[in-house]
């Protein structure tokens, strides 16, 4: 076989070993390293590759960022910032129809300015807001589809750990990724709030009413949210400005939280310790995904396969925009079966060269890339909120579980559609994205 | 045996995360250093307050040297120390939508192969590691600002990743005792969580 071949038989082994269960990160790692012993050069290369592959993937100033955004946002918890969030969101939209439901987006789009994962984001939202609606007679499956929805705009709304993997795998500048990310996340919580108020005029019993709240509390509601603030235009802003590199941000993030929490009575000796345990689970998971992938992904370079595949799609003709139309349905499917960072680790190396060699216009290589890497961001995650294995979903169904799966899966599929619309309005106007840089 | 390493996956988890908390605090610290020197470079101070300005500098005021080292160093040790607590919890990502279908006698069999193949891996890994660790000893390689043997800072990986093959053999013979047996040992998530 040639190295183009082995590349090429990698793709079926890798997807079938996936598919039995064996741990993305392992089953990337074992396909890249086998791949790598059977070309030229053996098990030699592929183990004296090993000696130092492990420590320098590991030893990565700018993958820092990835557990400290983490810390933060455990820290964020621990801070009750969540409740403030959601009580000041509350105290404005919770009298109007459906209005808790969209206090609770509100409160998602709050908490992920300063969180950077959508499962963080959906599990501590979760614990304040499921409550609350279900008081106000809320129904269970409308519920938790608003949380699992308003999730993932944690991992939308910067700072988002899957964009600094992707900044990292294409080279782009993480600054300039988390402002462009900026409008569409505000374009999502709205999106979600639309939807929300076209859900309960569809399904009148969905939602309870609730009495509007004087004004002198409303704005005392919104004082208590000023941690978030600070922590979010210390971090973002920072980092927007170029006062501090990203991780320097990211530092910056987790040590003001921590001190919030510490002050707020939050933070003690033993949920510091907890913190800790749970950043290590999640950090590892993350890691060994990336130590696979980057194995995997130099010896596909080796093969060749993603200049060939690229050179292929350019020869074709296809128009861009029906390339670009192909991947998206991919991750879209994909992303119904897979976590959202090993598909992005997975893939981009494949796609990227394709997409930035194709011919875009009056787009720069740099808008491209940037644009690119925000729609497939919301693409994948839209996945974590589809059946069947959307993650946001069962996480909050464990804290409920009252509410049945299926009602659940009914009333998430409103904001699956409110997803599809806003892909395909950033995809017809690249400014939206584009125009903040 | 259970409860010996499911401590050490804990306390490496911990130690991790005390390094983590270390980078955070020396990035922070460059910071305010940079900032503070930034100030004391500032017209106004050297006008103004020269003295002290001078003082600040000269007693070293500026960001941390060699910042970026201490936390690439601190980086790979931490995410080994961390991987032992994943290995132990089953905390990977996987795709089980095709394999939940499967009857259960399968399902606990592939478990433990997984399990094996992965242990497997990470022992070839630690060993990989010695031997970069050894090489790197060797050729007597240091960091460009701080001038530290560069072998340090592998040897400190390599105790999280010895830790980690550790848990993952003793994972990779658990999950195959209970595939023989038909019982459950160590339950996935492995109750850490909370």
């Amino acid at each position: 076989m040639t190295p183009l071949e082995i590349g090429l038989w990698s793709f079926p082994v890798l997807m079938a070993l996936i598919f039995m269960r064996v741990p993305i990160g392992l089953a990337m790692f074992l396909a890249g390293f086998v791949g790598l012993s059977l070309l030229p050069g053996g098990l030699n290369v592929a183990l004296a590759k090993l000696k130092t592959e492990s420590y320098t993937t590991f030893s990565s100033y700018s993958l820092s960022i990835v557990p400290m955004f983490l810390l933060m946002g455990y820290f964020a918890t621990l801070g009750g910032m969540s409740q403030a969030l959601f009580k000041a969101a509350e105290s404005w939209l919770g009298h109007r129809k459906g209005g808790v439901a969209m206090a609770a987006i509100g409160a998602c789009a709050g908490f992920g300015s300063i969180c950077g994962s959508s499962l963080a984001t959906a599990a501590t939202m979760s614990r304040v807001a499921l409550p609350e609606l279900r008081r106000y007679g809320y129904a269970g499956g409308f519920s938790t589809a608003t949380l699992a929805a308003g999730g993932t705009l944690g991992i939308l709304i910067p700072p988002s750990v899957v964009l600094v993997i992707y900044a990292i795998l294409t080279e782009q500048n993480i600054a300039k990724l988390f402002l462009a990310a900026f409008i569409p996340g505000l374009l999502a919580a709205l999106g979600y709030v639309i939807t929300i108020s076209i859900y309960v005029r569809l399904n009148p019993g969905s939602a309870g009413v609730r009495e509007p709240v004087p004004y002198a509390e409303r704005f005392r509601a919104l004082v208590d949210v000023w941690p978030v603030l600070l922590v979010f235009a210390s971090v973002v802003g920072g980092i927007y400005l170029g006062v501090f590199t990203p991780t320097e941000g990211a530092a910056v993030g987790a040590l003001g939280t921590g001190i919030i929490a510490l002050v707020n009575g939050g933070l003690t000796i033993k949920t510091l310790l907890e913190s800790f345990t749970a950043t290590a689970r999640s950090t590892a998971m993350i890691f060994f995904i990336v130590l696979g992938a980057g194995t995997y992904n130099s010896f596909l370079a080796r093969t060749n396969v993603p200049q060939e595949l690229s050179n292929w799609v350019v020869a074709q003709g296809f128009a861009p925009i029906v390339v670009l139309i192909i991947i998206l349905v991919f991750y879209l499917v994909m992303g119904c079966l897979m976590d959202s960072l090993s598909m992005i680790l997975l893939t981009i190396p494949i796609f990227y060269p394709a997409i930035s060699a194709m011919d875009w216009g009056s787009m720069t290589i740099e808008e491209v890339s940037i644009w690119f890497g925000i729609i497939v961001l919301i693409v994948v995650e839209v996945g974590l909120i589809t059946p069947p294995v959307g993650m946001n979903l069962f996480i909050i169904n464990a804290m409920e579980k009252t509410t049945p799966m299926s009602e659940t899966y009914k009333a998430v599929m409103y904001f699956v559609a409110s997803d599809i619309v806003r892909v395909i309005i950033l995809v017809a106007f690249p400014s939206i994205t584009l125009f903040l840089l | 045996m259970k409860r010996f390493m499911m401590g050490l996956a804990h306390v490496f988890a911990l130690i991790g995360g005390a390094a983590l908390s270390a980078m955070i605090l020396i990035v922070c610290l460059s910071i305010i250093g940079r900032t503070g020197a930034t100030i004391m470079h500032s017209d106004f101070m050297q006008t103004y307050a020269s003295g002290f300005a001078t003082w600040s500098l000269e007693a070293g005021l500026g960001p941390v040297n060699g910042d970026y080292e201490i936390v690439e160093a601190l980086m790979a040790f931490a995410i080994f120390a961390f991987i032992p607590l994943t290995q132990a919890t089953s905390g990977h990502a996987t795709v089980d939508i095709l394999t939940n279908a499967l009857p259960p006698v399968v399902q606990r069999w592939l478990a433990a192969l997984i399990e094996v193949v992965f242990a497997i891996t990470l022992v070839i890994i630690a060993w990989k590691l010695y031997d970069g660790t050894v090489s790197k000893h060797r050729s007597g390689g240091t960091t460009l600002l701080l001038q530290f043997p560069l072998w340090w800072a592998y040897a400190g990986a390599l105790v999280g990743a010895v830790a980690s093959a550790i848990v993952a053999v003793y994972m990779g013979v658990v999950r195959v005792v209970e595939a023989i047996t038909d019982t459950v040992i160590v339950e996935a998530g492995g109750g850490a969580d909370h």
